[in-house]
């Protein structure tokens, strides 16, 4: 015969769950206790690396990269504020903010000259020349992550790729795909002229002169009637690299 | 970096396009202000102080990038310094160019801090004297343009400081110092 459910089984049902509940809630702060542990050795394991090898992180250009892209990977960035461990550990952010008002400051220099563009490595270049005292290297790379931090002022900073160079802009002119074109045709020579961009893009001659009427408007072009052949030719002082024009002024 | 005897040159001056003047008003305020400073610097460290539009002048042409400025360009440039009162034209062509890197009243203060560094203040030299006498020699005075130095002197004699007087022959004039 079934027995009937009685007062006395749903107590026993109810201290059962009671029972499951608990060790379930003890399994989860297990884990969460585990995970809290790895997670602050793993902390401190960074921290360990990043004081072991602060004078690399700080003078070597090459390791500072390789230590950037590693706390990426972890999804930890030392940029991310100035305040706290890692500005104080490296003074990583300080760093990162003098560049960053250098570079605006050699932008600015050198505008009149190029009009708002300056390569990557005319700029690194300047930027030594003017660091010069300072002993800690910049890279390229360097230049890359302080321009980046620029971006949260909203003032137009930004790195453009044109052809194998890049290429930083300072003022808010959009370059469009014939611009682009014209710059990357122009690295060869630091020139171009009428005729060359028509042949090499397969452009009608009004597009060519269009596009090369904005660059000079914008400042970003230079012309010279003086070579022999008689054909105007179109300077891009972004793309040469007679750096101290402008700079030193 | 290329140099002209002993001056050293900017880099934009191997910059083919500096050597045409530019359309673009703020490209070409930038290449006329660093023309300016050119000239100026060079003449100033050469001792030049006549330009000849069309006459042979080492800066007006590049021999290694093969450029040299058109007469318009180099009128355009020699105007921007005449404007700021650091040249003049010496003729209604335009073609000469006095060039002051010190201006009138400049030279006009160098001569009195030579004559009080001389103990001059109350002598008597030819003009001659103050250009390549031994007293001026080693001093920017030396081998100064004769009419740049009459001007100078002019402002001086307006202020009471000394006195012009002509001499036995034309090109022999005195000056009476009293300062």
């Amino acid at each position: 015969m079934r027995r009937r459910p009685g007062i006395g089984g749903l107590q026993t049902a109810a201290a059962a769950r009671d029972q499951y509940r608990l060790l379930g809630e003890n399994v989860a702060k297990l884990r969460t206790d585990l995970m809290k542990e790895q997670l602050a050795t793993f902390r401190s394991q960074l921290e360990d690396f990043a004081r072991k090898h602060k004078n690399d992180i700080r003078k070597n250009p090459t390791f500072r990269s390789q230590f950037h892209e590693m706390c990426a990977k972890v999804g930890v960035d030392p940029l991310a504020s100035n305040k706290g461990f890692w500005a104080e550990l490296l003074g990583i952010g300080d760093f990162y903010y003098e560049l960053g008002v250098q570079i605006v400051d050699i932008c600015l220099a050198t505008r009149a000259h190029n009009g708002g563009l300056i390569n990557l490595q005319d700029l690194c270049k300047l930027l030594r020349q003017r660091r010069k005292s300072d002993r800690e290297l910049v890279s390229e790379d360097d230049c890359l992550r302080a321009i980046s931090k620029l971006k949260v002022l909203g003032s137009g900073f930004e790195v453009i790729s044109v052809g194998k160079k890049k290429l930083v802009r300072s003022v808010p002119t959009e370059l469009n795909k014939d611009h682009n074109q014209i710059l990357e045709l122009a690295q060869a020579q630091g020139f171009v002229t009428v005729d060359e961009v028509e042949r090499r893009l397969s452009w009608t001659s009004g597009r060519a002169i269009d596009a090369l009427d904005t660059l000079l408007d914008d400042g970003l072009a230079m012309i010279d009637d003086g070579h022999r052949d008689g054909k105007r030719r179109y300077w891009f002082p972004c793309v040469s690299s007679i750096t101290s024009v402008g700079a030193d002024s | 970096m290329q140099r002209l005897g002993d001056f050293k040159l900017p880099a934009f001056f191997n910059y083919p396009p500096y050597f045409t003047l530019q359309p673009v008003r703020e490209t070409r305020e930038k290449q006329v202000q660093l023309w300016k400073e050119l000239i100026l610097d060079y003449c100033r460290t050469q001792k030049i102080f006549v330009i000849g539009l069309e006459e042979e002048f080492p800066l007006f042409s590049n021999l290694v990038i093969e450029r040299s400025l058109s007469n318009e360009a180099r009128e355009a440039f020699l105007s921007a310094l005449v404007s700021e009162g650091r040249a003049e034209w010496l003729d209604k062509g335009h073609r000469k160019c006095l060039i002051l890197w010190h201006r009138i009243q400049d030279w006009a203060d160098l001569i009195l801090s030579f004559v009080k560094e001389n103990g001059l203040e109350d002598s008597v030299m030819t003009v001659e004297e103050i250009r390549s006498g031994i007293e001026s020699r080693g001093t920017e005075l030396q081998g100064m343009d004769r009419t740049v130095l009459m001007r100078a002197l002019k402002v001086l004699e307006n202020k009471g400081k000394l006195a012009i007087f002509k001499g036995t022959s034309a090109d022999d004039e005195g000056v009476k110092f009293s300062i």
